[in-house]
């Protein structure tokens, strides 16, 4: 399988309180086109800050970040934003979609950003609202919607720019068992049929049981990898 | 999308883009009517000083302005007036003489202003006919007067009466005459209707014992403001060590400084009440930016550019301003309009006060694009002003500390 990130000793450390914080601490891990992993830990175990780096959201001390080929640390802003749109999807625990606009708006959004025109953006919606099954609720702004049907709109946000992986961070933390089951069935299925990788961060056990590769991370140092 | 995004942005909050909006519409209808009325006001003293009496360029004899009196008048030549008439934006030439006198009518006497005039080309240009509120207006061949109406009611004469002027003419001779009175009229400056006499000009020079001569060549122009210019092309082409051109700025500085230093303080008062105003339209845009930043976070995560965002923020601005601005204007010119042909006339102290200064005791406003143009600049300066604010918010914003928030 091809090779989609590949992080080698990666460090992140900050100053608090006049004490040196290794977030992470030399991790070094890959992973490939398909996955379906989770990363694992207690509270400030650093696999936010792990997920974080990994999008280019924050930066690292030390070690390198290859995604696709390209190290993102030689990234200017400007070009990581770009890196981002083209390559990464992300799904946040809050959902966090634009207010202002409708469901179908904020995923279509994001192919806007990309310039693709009206009609691939309108057939890629239909075609993901279809398969995260919330069609019916396309032109409803996302305060009208639950949470569940929230998520299920970032997840089609995320999709809809087809990026290499998915970073979702905490996804289920906000929903209930129903919301949290449906939605993690409607991700293994987008990864089962579709081959997209998926990366979360999580300390939810039901995202753990479902996940095909669990990576725990315990003062930011990987302690286990299992692949089931 | 940028538009449609910044459009929904701004009504998130609908009281408080109402409240914003609002205050924008209040600080324009009132700039609008300030200074239209003041700009209005103006006009008037300079249409009731200047048009009515020296006009907007006048060439005189070059001592004449320093020392009016008629010894330094001029001699007209046609030659003159066709130099003057050559220039281009100028209509037409009249000749006036001026002088003062003591006007006696039984036991009232009072110190007058003569003006000797061409009384056909006088109501052509300044209306002076319209004015007539008793008796017949003169003509270039009548031996008879007008008087202001406030004059008439001093010396308690009227129309049929002869007025007895006396003063002193050319060279020093004395000028004595008695003079029937054809026509009473009201002039706008109530300082000049308390001394306002008009005599056809050939009965003045006579008067005067100055049979050729007159005191100013009054420049008619087709437009106020080409005197400066007019005023330069006619220095240009008269004999400049005789005569020189004068325009009504030159002629009444002290009208100027007047209106100069109404108008600064004017301005200061706009300028406080737009200052208000910035401040309230920053402080939604504070808070529009502070409780978006996890959006702006969200939004630059997924791809879009910072650049992009800030666009989205300026919009914004300019759709609450535009707004504001449109509204305010679209409300003050209907008002403006009604006031500009139905001027608020002025009653008691107020009145009696704006007389003394020599005004007409009504404030009329000014129908003119600039003062709207001047509003639209300002609130555009706003607009750049309160868009600083998420630009650089947008532009420092730290990715991750924004998206914990």
């Amino acid at each position: 399988m091809k090779k989609v990130i590949e992080i080698k000793d990666l460090f992140k450390t900050y100053v608090d309180a006049d004490i040196i914080v290794k977030a992470v601490n030399g991790v070094s891990l890959s992973f490939e086109e398909g996955e379906f992993a989770a990363i694992v830990g207690p509270s400030g175990s650093g696999k936010t800050t792990l997920l974080n780096m990994i999008g280019g959201l924050d930066k690292y001390t030390e070690g390198s970040i290859i995604i696709d080929g390209i190290d993102i640390s030689q990234l200017s802003s400007k070009q990581m934003i770009d890196f981002r749109l083209n390559n990464i999807g992300f799904v946040f625990q809050a959902y966090n979609l634009i207010p202002v606009l409708t469901a179908k708006e904020n995923a279509e959004f994001i192919m806007q950003l990309q310039h693709k025109s009206k009609k691939e953006r309108q057939e890629r919606i239909m075609e993901l609202f279809e398969a995260v099954g919330i069609s019916e609720k396309a032109n409803v702004r996302p305060g009208k919607l639950s949470g569940g049907q929230q998520q299920r709109v970032a997840v089609a946000r995320a999709l809809a720019s087809k990026p290499k992986f998915i970073l979702a961070d905490e996804p289920t933390a906000n929903l209930d068992s129903k919301s949290t089951a449906d939605l993690l069935d409607i991700m293994r299925k987008l990864n089962e049929e579709e081959n997209i990788t998926f990366i979360f961060s999580t300390h939810d056990q039901r995202v753990i049981d479902r996940a095909k590769r669990v990576i725990t991370l315990e003062d930011g140092k990987i302690i286990s990898d299992e692949v089931k | 999308m940028n538009l449609r995004i910044a459009w929904r942005n701004i009504w998130r909050n609908k009281k408080r883009t109402f409240i914003t909006i609002s205050s924008i519409i209040l600080a324009v209808v009132l700039a609008v009517f300030t200074r239209s009325f003041n700009e209005g006001t103006y006009v008037k003293m300079i249409e009731n000083s200047v048009g009515q009496l020296t006009g907007y360029v006048n060439i005189h004899n070059i001592d004449y302005w320093e020392d009016k009196m008629l010894d330094n008048g001029m001699e007209v030549t046609q030659d003159l007036i066709d130099n003057a008439k050559s220039v281009e934006g100028v209509n037409d030439v009249t000749l006036k003489i001026e002088s003062f006198a003591l006007a006696a009518y039984e036991k009232s006497t009072k110190g007058t202003l003569l003006i000797g005039i061409n009384p056909k080309k006088e109501d052509e240009y300044v209306k002076l006919k319209s004015k007539l509120t008793e008796g017949e207006y003169i003509t270039e061949s009548d031996r008879s007067i007008l008087i202001g109406s406030r004059l008439a009611n001093y010396l308690k004469i009227s129309v049929g009466d002869t007025l007895v002027l006396m003063g002193q003419g050319h060279y020093g001779q004395s000028a004595v005459g008695a003079y029937p009175i054809k026509g009473i009229i009201k002039m706008p400056s109530p300082v000049i209707d308390r001394q306002i006499i008009y005599m056809p000009l050939a009965l003045a020079q006579e008067y005067l014992s100055f049979p050729s001569g007159v005191t100013s060549m009054v420049i008619r122009i087709e437009d106020g403001d080409l005197a400066d210019d007019v005023c330069n092309e006619l220095n240009s082409k008269i004999d400049t060590t005789i005569n020189k051109a004068m325009t009504w700025k030159e002629m009444t500085p002290e009208l100027i400084q007047m209106i100069e230093g109404d108008r600064a303080g004017g301005f200061l008062m706009i300028g406080i009440l737009y200052m208000i105003i910035a401040f309230g339209v920053f402080g939604t845009v504070l808070m529009m930016t502070e409780e978006r930043k996890k959006e702006f976070a969200v939004m630059i995560s997924i791809g879009m550019q910072k650049s992009q965002l800030a666009i989205i923020s300026i919009i914004e601005m300019i759709y609450i301003n535009a707004i504001g601005i449109g509204v305010g204007i679209a409300l003050t010119i209907p008002i403006v309009m009604y006031f500009h042909y139905n001027p608020i006339k002025m009653t008691g102290e107020m009145a009696k006060s704006m007389e003394q200064f020599g005004i007409e005791a009504e404030l009329p406003t000014l129908m003119e694009f600039s003062i709207f143009k001047e509003q639209i600049i300002i609130i555009l300066f706003i607009t750049a002003f309160a868009a600083i604010y998420p630009v650089f918010a947008i532009m420092k914003l730290k990715l991750i500390k924004a998206l914990r928030k």
